[in-house]
């Protein structure tokens, strides 16, 4: 391979104009407007309006009853079989929703669940923060996932 | 009495600030230079320990007096021991003769007091030849590992030393010439007599100083030795703890020795600037002036170490013998002979 290298006259040589050329690049990106760096805990990242994050299972505002319908879509239209839909025939013969886990060890994000989902009660919300020290507690009971994922917040 | 006085109490005391103010200089080192390097990317560096990362030496000694001590199998004990320490002590012990301010600045219960802990007639020679003891203990301890990368970052320090040794001494000649002494106090006051700073006479010789002053200390780009990249670390690969941390002292000790010996013999040590222009004389007045003078200084040239190294990439092996033995030693050699001889023809 044929290695290209810069044309130097004799005199960018001696007063080592490259050289120098760099020093001022480097220089100049040490302005403190130009920094990438967040301070995570302390300033929040903008995140992405379309990002999909913690699930959570919405209530109805007004009478506080699930949107679930236990229709089990969600369930079907996983790719990574992570969710787990439970119901009962109520004496109407209309199936009611008992339990729900959702497993986030195993979830994707991909979001199908969302879109299969015919009333607004699955939801993949904006929050990122789902370290957790066991792997046992990252399958999500109903409770968990109607409160919403409650991250510690750190100050520091 | 007098006598104790002189020549044991008031060095001890001179030695034991110089010591301490030099081993926090050298731990805040650690502290900016990750902090230069995070500003020279666009990153901020360490913020988490005290406001803006201030106390982060602090965690980063605690943490490296907590880790194990590794000694590998089939290394000489001894001499993995003592190598870290031979590296250690000769760069703080060059700190003895650099002035921080005049010899005689002033005087306490009759005894004179001085920035400096003494100044030795052949100031120059005592810091070139103890400063290259450090490079013994890179080289030992690269030896006494038993392992091939510190062994051959060891046997790039030698080679380095060789070629480098020379051109540093080359290049201090010209301001020998032009001060008439070795003595680091006598070299500043001439700069002092004669109204400007040495490095307006000698811009060859100071950058010929600095370019191999940064090759004395392994420092980029000439970090051969250590060369991350290419020997994982060079002659320290397998030190661990706080073996570790001590070449680490070693080597940002060595850049403030070098920073100080560029400061006095070329940009006129603790004089002000323009230190022939008499309007600013009210600046001599102000106390502590020459220590700041030096202080500022010094910086100065240690944030262009930290600079250097996160701008310009490492020279290869032949390229460092190439610029060392045909580039600035003939220079240094020149530079000498043009002074000698402007120095005879212009003072008669």
């Amino acid at each position: 391979m044929k290695v290209r290298r810069p044309n130097l006259t004799l005199l960018k040589k001696i007063f080592l104009v490259d050289l120098i050329r760099g020093l001022f690049l480097t220089f100049s990106y040490q302005r403190p407007s130009l920094n990438y760096t967040e301070q995570y805990p302390k300033v929040r990242p903008k995140i992405a309006e379309r990002f999909r994050g913690a699930p959570r299972l919405n209530n109805d505002p007004e009478t506080g009853e699930t949107l679930c319908i236990a229709c089990n879509l969600c369930a079907l239209a996983c790719p990574e079989h992570c969710i787990e839909v439970g119901w009962e025939r109520d004496a109407h013969g209309k199936k009611a929703l008992t339990e729900y886990t959702f497993d986030i060890s195993r979830c994707m994000f991909c979001g199908l669940c969302e879109d299969a989902c015919p009333t607004p009660a699955l939801e993949l919300t904006q929050d990122f923060e789902l370290g957790l020290y066991d792997r046992r507690d990252m399958k999500w009971d109903r409770q968990k996932l109607e409160e919403g994922n409650q991250p510690v917040v750190y100050t520091k | 009495m007098d006598f104790a006085i002189d020549y044991i109490l008031i060095p001890f005391i001179k030695i034991f600030i110089v010591f301490n103010v030099v081993a926090g200089v050298v731990a805040l080192l650690t502290l900016a230079e990750r902090k230069v390097a995070a500003w020279i990317q666009v990153r901020l560096g360490p913020m988490r320990v005290g406001p803006y990362g201030i106390l982060q030496p602090l965690a980063d000694g605690i943490k490296l007096m907590l880790k194990e001590d590794i000694v590998p199998a089939g290394a000489d004990k001894w001499i993995f021991t003592l190598a870290p320490v031979i590296s250690l002590v000769p760069a703080f012990i060059v700190f003895a003769v650099i002035p921080f301010g005049p010899a005689d600045a002033f005087t306490i219960m009759g005894h004179k007091v001085g920035y400096v802990i003494t100044d030795l007639n052949i100031g120059v020679l005592y810091v070139l030849s103890i400063s290259s003891v450090s490079i013994l203990g890179i080289i030992l301890g690269g030896w006494a590992s038993n392992s091939k990368y510190p062994l051959l970052g060891a046997l790039r320090s030698a080679a380095q030393m060789v070629s480098y040794e020379v051109a540093l001494g080359f290049s201090i000649i010209g301001v020998l010439i032009l001060a008439g002494s070795l003595s680091l106090v006598k070299i500043v006051e001439a700069q002092k007599a004669a109204g400007y700073w040495y490095v307006f006479l000698q811009p060859l010789g100071f950058i010929l100083f600095f370019a191999c002053g940064i090759a004395e200390t392994n420092r980029a780009p000439f970090d051969l030795p250590e060369a991350e990249s290419e020997l994982v670390a060079g002659f320290h690969t397998e030190y661990s703890g706080f073996r570790f941390s001590i070449y680490f002292i070693a080597e940002y000790a060595s850049m403030i020795v070098v920073s100080c010996m560029a400061v006095t013999l070329f940009w006129g040590g603790w004089l002000r600037p323009f230190p022939n222009v008499h309007i600013l004389d009210f600046l001599d007045a102000i106390p502590l002036a020459p220590l700041f003078w030096f202080a500022a200084k010094v910086v100065v040239f240690i944030y262009a170490y930290l600079w250097f190294r996160w701008t310009w990439p490492r020279y290869r092996y032949d390229q460092l013998m190439k610029v060392g033995w045909q580039w600035l030693l003939p220079l240094a050699m020149a530079n000498v002979i043009v002074t000698a001889v402007l120095v005879l023809l212009l003072k008669g």
